[in-house]
């Protein structure tokens, strides 16, 4: 449908527009056929408006011919094809028209000049159609211009939802509760661990949105963070949580998504070392070799575990983030053992500066 | 009126530092003994009837055995006020006639009310009929998610039987023994119990008293008219019904 037909006061403009154009063109046939105006008007008034409908196809024929570099030429000729049967179905009209005319209202008006009235409107119908194809082109060109705006703004959305939602899932509301729960029984027992444990809070959800709002980090910072996080599991699984670090000269100054390592150690910690009695081991390992850097986080597992709901969904959070490198460019493995979980991450390592 | 009755009660938590506030907390009550604290599923089943403990104080999420797993292998069951910083948990333990569910952190006031409803609880007499251990270890199953192990109590001990390695459940009496690995055990409940938990797509009710894993069955053969056996794998032979038969075909 055109989008005219949607707006019924634009519709009634629209034609009276034409009609008020079959009475200048009333005088333009009066000028190639002299006759009585009366005659003139009941023979243009009713065309004008006919042709003003078929001048509206315009907007079919540019929707399916757009003017794409390298299609000018034939979109140019289907529009003067078009323009030329558009006029001549309207001439062909107006030859019926006075013919009926002739015939109901003979006493009314002689109309002798018929065929010099069909040429009439051939020779108009031609130019005012391709006005009306500029004219479609121009509002067709306009629209595709605001609905470019509008996916612009959709997807911008849509990263920022990516963006929030990645957040939340990174300030796991359990971890917090269970942190302030961990304050909340040090206040009475240790006051200053009490207070340094939320200064290590406040110190890792301040890292967390900075390192956050940025494309891309140095793998130092990433263990930074790694490290304030790590502080604060201490408080909540004293010795039950062991960590051993092995990060090799040149990784850290390599570039990785933010907040990449983190939720891996996350993992580790809830759904390794927390699962068993006497607790357990987070290896981290960082190597770079060559162009390739290699990321792994280890952890023991409880033989008699089963998986936790939402255990799969960290591990998918960081593969996306691994998107960013490009199809293939970086992926994760997550290998289960009998008595242990890995998972590595292998992408291109990039200079902090290059 | 006599003293107000001391309640003994346990902390399980996995995290000590959760359990030293409850700890604290619980001191400012003259009827609140903590008898132990428990820092893992299968101490806390061991201590509970040790020292018959009339409360608990529970963590849900803790190695091994979490806490519904933990009430549901304890018989008979104490008062029970799960501690969680998760919400999600709330209407399960509700279904588990727990009296209280504490979101982490909390305060003292929030537990002080949690101990007037334990009072009140227990001064009604005899404790709320507790739930049948099905409904336990339905609630204990999230949604929509089939039971993944089976805990039986082993004396003092808890035997874990992951449903990988279950082979079949057998009705005897009031009990089910479960056979894994070669071994079996015997729980308290009844077979439909069981049979209600499993995923139907990999165990089938074979038999009035039989429940198998479909993928142990070698072979089925006609023992009689209207009625066969299934040859698991390791040669055990079990009774078909001709109902658990239909059940089979539609399966395999």
């Amino acid at each position: 449908m055109h989008p005219l037909f949607a707006h019924v006061r634009g519709l009634a403009l629209y034609a009276l527009a034409w009609l008020l154009a079959g009475v200048a063109g009333a005088e333009i046939v009066r000028l190639v056929a002299p006759q009585p105006f009366g005659g003139a008007l009941a023979f243009a008034a009713p065309l004008a408006l006919v042709f003003g409908f078929i001048v509206l196809s315009a907007w079919w024929v540019c929707r399916a011919n757009p003017l794409a570099p390298g299609r000018l030429g034939r979109a140019a000729t289907v529009q003067a094809g078009a323009a030329v049967q558009a006029a001549a179905s309207w001439a062909v009209a107006g030859l019926l028209w006075a013919l009926l005319l002739a015939r109901r209202a003979p006493g009314w008006t002689a109309r002798p000049l018929i065929l010099r009235e069909a040429l009439l409107l051939l020779a108009a119908g031609v130019p005012i159609y391709l006005g009306s194809a500029v004219v479609h082109y121009l509002v067709q060109a306009f629209e595709a211009s605001r609905r470019a705006e509008r996916r612009l703004l959709q997807s911008e959305v849509a990263a920022r939802e990516a963006e929030l939602r990645a957040l939340r899932a990174q300030l796991h509301p359990h971890f917090l509760f269970n942190s302030l729960n961990s304050i909340n029984a040090l206040v009475g027992s240790d006051p200053e661990a009490a207070r340094r444990m939320c200064e290590g809070l406040g110190d890792f959800l301040r890292r967390t949105l900075a390192l956050g709002a940025r494309d891309h980090v140095a793998l130092s910072e990433e263990l930074e963070l790694v490290e304030c996080y790590l502080a604060i599991e201490q408080v909540r699984f004293g010795d039950r949580l062991q960590v051993e670090r092995c990060i090799e000269d040149g990784a850290g100054a390599c570039r990785v998504p933010p907040l990449l390592l983190q939720p891996l150690v996350e993992n580790a910690i809830k759904h390794g070392v927390a699962g068993r009695i006497e607790g357990g081991t987070v290896s981290l390992r960082a190597r770079r070799n060559g162009d390739v850097l290699v990321l792994e986080v280890e952890n023991p597992v409880d033989e008699s575990a089963v998986a936790r709901p939402g255990a799969g969904l960290g591990l998918e959070n960081v593969r996306r983030r691994l998107d960013g490198f490009g199809p293939r460019a970086a992926r994760l493995d997550a290998e289960r053992g009998p008595e242990y979980f890995r998972v590595t991450l292998t992408l291109p390592a990039l200079g902090a500066g290059a | 009126m006599n003293a107000p009755r001391v309640l003994r009660t346990l902390v399980v938590d996995d995290e000590a530092p959760a359990r030293a506030l409850l700890r604290e907390y619980l001191g400012a009550h003259d009827d609140i003994a903590v008898v132990g604290e428990c820092a893992n599923g299968f101490d806390a089943v061991k201590a509970v009837p040790e020292q018959r403990a009339d409360l608990v104080f529970l963590d849900v999420q803790m190695p091994k055995l979490d806490g519904f797993e933990v009430l549901e292998l304890l018989d008979p069951r104490p008062a029970v006020v799960f501690c969680t910083a998760y919400d999600e948990f709330a209407l399960r333990a509700f279904e588990v006639n727990a009296v209280d569910y504490l979101l982490k952190p909390f305060g003292r006031e929030r537990l002080a009310e949690a101990l007037a409803r334990v009072r009140e609880r227990l001064a009604a007499g005899t404790p709320a009929p507790a739930p049948p251990a099905t409904a336990l270890a339905a609630a204990a199953r999230p949604p929509g998610r089939w039971l993944e192990r089976l805990l039986v109590r082993d004396g003092a001990n808890v035997h874990v039987v992951p449903i990988e390695k279950l082979d079949y459940v057998e009705a005897q009496d009031d009990y089910v023994a479960i056979h894994a690995e070669g071994r079996s055990w015997l729980k308290h409940e009844p077979l439909a119990a069981v049979a209600a938990a499993l995923d139907p797509d990999r165990f089938v009710r074979v038999h009035r008293s039989y429940v198998v894993a479909v993928d142990r069955i070698a072979r089925l053969e006609l023992y009689a008219k209207d009625s066969r056996v299934a040859i698991l794998a390791d040669g055990r032979q079990l009774p078909v019904s001709r109902a658990g038969y239909t059940r089979l075909r539609e399966l395999m």
